[in-house]
């Protein structure tokens, strides 16, 4: 394959690129945008699409994590939620410190991954039903602690940095992005890393090099936790009030967008790059969707329509790999 | 009742170890009515029983429409979709058209079954996962209904649809009979057919199944159309408990539709289904929202409780099993295989 690809030219490297259709899908939909819409570029537009990127990204990359490892995490929503309200209340009933609040909704967040990882590698059950069950525990948590009512009252500085912004570009953008520099370091540089891929390809390869495979899964749970942790802050930051269904629709996205990148659900492939772009093009259809004043129940739809035309050329793609 | 097609390719309950199951699962449901009945005095009621008899009967055909998919060792994620298709469906063909409710009904589940197929077909061509597939075909069949129907109720439905509703046998709602009819239909189509048998093989391994002649795509397609006709059902029985058509039908039917089979022990791997199985696993689950709800504990606790429930379920039905391998196996350490430690 290296070989091959050393022979190409730069246009046949870029198509054969996984992110390739992605990414000309993206500047298609700039280009269009921009020309029918002249409030698509206005600085202010900018900033709300970047603004509503952020969660749906970390969201994501919770995902990817136990794709990676051909796993699902069905409770990111759920988690999400508890810790949204966990954090809020801190703040707002307990008066806690933003850091220290923060810290423990991430805390918290990476407890309910690793009790999933542990429930997972230790049952020898489904990553599916164990988390599908989680994630109503997580839920009832959730709506048993608030009976469904939001903190509003957070610290004034928290909400600040849910609204400030320099120029088009949030402040919210900041933990997303060094969290995707991160994760990329992370997934191709370090060794904790690498044996999360190699579990994910080829689980008894992996076992058979000595990789603690159970540990890596449970891993991959925790890291997933505590991702949907990070994204449930954000997301509070970003509205400004704790609400407890925060996470109730993040189960499509967190699926749509690794999988639109090309992840695997059998594990071993996952791309951060990819997947950021992912949710760009979603980004872009949601905020293209607004803009035409189209029904909002497009968005739905066209999501759905999104995942199989992605799986489909990907599926195209492999077929044309293997019969060259 | 143990419908499973032999095979020795892969570990499944025996023939004990299933009616043990079963047996447990009596037991729990038993145990819950009498903590129920002695706490909250109100929980035998005739009204809370027929209002417990109508829920039922929902989940139990909820959890036939996923246990038909998991029988093929697959997924449909897009039940509650299809579900909420088919009653926007009939609510539109009753109200707006004025059809005959037997029409308006018929066609509704054809539209299921239709959907269900769509899915099918999808999965055995492209060949991809039907979690994704159905994952996706989910969303895109609830955006077009809200996209067609703009989020509207059909309330104004003939008043025969509420009146069936109503209905009492006993103390019980007629809807239960229909859901145990279908029960009784499942169970002769898997022990007594060809093309149950064939689903079940086609679950259990499907190479093997395919190198023996069973059409293995044509089960999956036949399996994915009968879990979107059951999911239509369960969609129509709440059209007549609710008495109009609702666009927010379907959408908390994830969780209770893997519930039911999964606590029946209907396995997620395929090849084996218990019809009786979910059923119990349904009145489980009805009997606990219940039990909460007349003991005002309300609706906020409830999902804590039935994520619980299935953990505490399949982790029980888990080590049920490696002790049995390990009675059945003798000292070879087969137990330990699923967690995998090396010294």
């Amino acid at each position: 394959m290296s070989t091959l690809t050393r022979n190409m030219s730069f246009g046949q490297r870029f198509l054969a690129n996984e992110w390739s259709a992605l990414a000309v899908a993206i500047v298609i939909g700039l280009v269009a945008l921009a020309a029918l819409s002249p409030a698509f570029l206005t600085e202010f537009n900018l900033y709300v699409m970047l603004r509503s990127f952020c969660v749906v990204l970390i969201v994501a990359f919770a995902q990817m994590l136990t794709l990676a490892v051909g796993q699902m995490n069905l409770s990111v929503g759920a988690l999400g939620g508890l810790v949204a309200i966990a954090v809020g209340g801190m703040m707002e009933k307990w008066g806690f410190p933003v850091p220290v609040a923060i810290l423990s909704g991430l805390a918290i967040g990476a407890a309910g991954g690793l009790i999933n990882g542990l429930l997972t590698v230790r049952t020898g059950i489904n990553g599916f039903i164990i988390t599908l069950a989680t994630a109503s525990a997580f839920t009832g948590i959730n709506l048993g602690i608030t009976e469904s009512i939001p903190f509003y009252n957070l610290p004034a500085g928290f909400v600040a940095f849910g609204t400030g912004r320099f120029y088009a570009l949030p402040y919210l953008l900041l933990p997303p992005v060094l969290i995707a520099i991160a994760l990329a370091f992370f997934l191709a540089r370090t060794v904790p890393g690498r044996q999360l891929l190699a579990v994910g390809g080829n689980p008894q390869a992996a076992e058979l090099s000595g990789i603690p495979r159970d540990r890596v899964i449970v891993m991959a749970h925790t890291l997933s936790g505590l991702l949907a942790a990070a994204a449930a802050i954000l997301a509070v930051a970003q509205l400004g009030s704790a609400q407890p269904t925060i996470g109730v629709d993040w189960l499509l996205m967190s699926f749509a967008a690794p999988i639109i990148g090309g992840a695997a659900l059998t594990g071993g492939h996952i791309s951060v790059a990819a997947t950021a772009l992912a949710v760009v093009l979603i980004v872009i259809i949601q905020n293209g969707m607004v803009l035409a004043k189209v029904d909002p129940y497009w968005v739905q739809f066209l999501l759905g329509a999104l995942i199989l035309a992605a799986v489909g050329l990907n599926r195209l793609r492999a077929v044309r790999a293997g019969g060259a | 009742m143990t419908l499973s097609v032999p095979s020795d390719s892969r570990a499944r309950p025996s023939f004990l170890a299933e009616q043990s199951n079963l047996i447990g699962l009596a037991a729990i449901i038993l145990l819950f009515w009498v903590l129920f009945t002695s706490l909250a005095p109100g929980f035998v009621s005739t009204f809370n029983l027929f209002a417990l008899s109508r829920s039922l009967a929902v989940d139990v055909v909820i959890g036939f429409s996923t246990m038909v998919v998991l029988a093929t060792g697959g997924m449909n994620l897009a039940i509650g979709s299809i579900g909420v298709c088919a009653v926007m469906a009939s609510g539109y063909l009753m109200q707006t058209l004025g059809l005959p409710i037997p029409v308006a009904m018929a066609l509704a589940l054809l539209l299921g079954a239709f959907l269900g197929w769509l899915n099918g077909f999808v999965i055995v061509r492209s060949g991809v996962n039907s979690f994704i597939i159905t994952l996706a075909s989910a969303s895109l069949f609830l955006g077009g209904m809200l996209i067609l129907s703009k989020a509207q109720t059909f309330n104004a439905l003939p008043p025969e649809i509420a009146a069936f509703g109503r209905m009492r046998w006993g103390f019980l709602s007629p809807l239960l009979f229909v859901a145990l009819g279908l029960g009784a239909a499942l169970i002769v189509l898997f022990r007594f057919t060809a093309l149950g048998r064939e689903i079940l093989a086609a679950g259990a391994n499907a190479r093997a199944a395919e190198l023996s002649g069973v059409p293995v795509g044509r089960a999956i397609i036949i399996a994915h159309t009968l879990s979107g006709a059951l999911a239509a059902s369960a969609g129509l029985m709440l059209v007549f408990r609710l008495g109009a058509a609702m666009p927010s039908i379907g959408q908390d039917w994830l969780l209770p539709s893997f519930l039911a089979p999964v606590l029946g022990g209907t396995l997620l791997a395929g090849g084996y289904v218990s019809v009786v199985g979910t059923i119990l696993g349904a009145f489980l689950v009805t009997t606990i929202r219940s039990g909460l709800l007349v003991m005002q504990i309300g609706n906020f606790w409830l999902q804590l409780f039935l994520g619980l429930i299935l953990l505490a379920a399949v982790m029980l039905d888990r080590y049920r099993s490696v002790y049995a391998e390990r009675r059945s196996l003798g000292r070879r350490d087969s137990g330990r295989r699923n967690s995998g430690r090396r010294a």
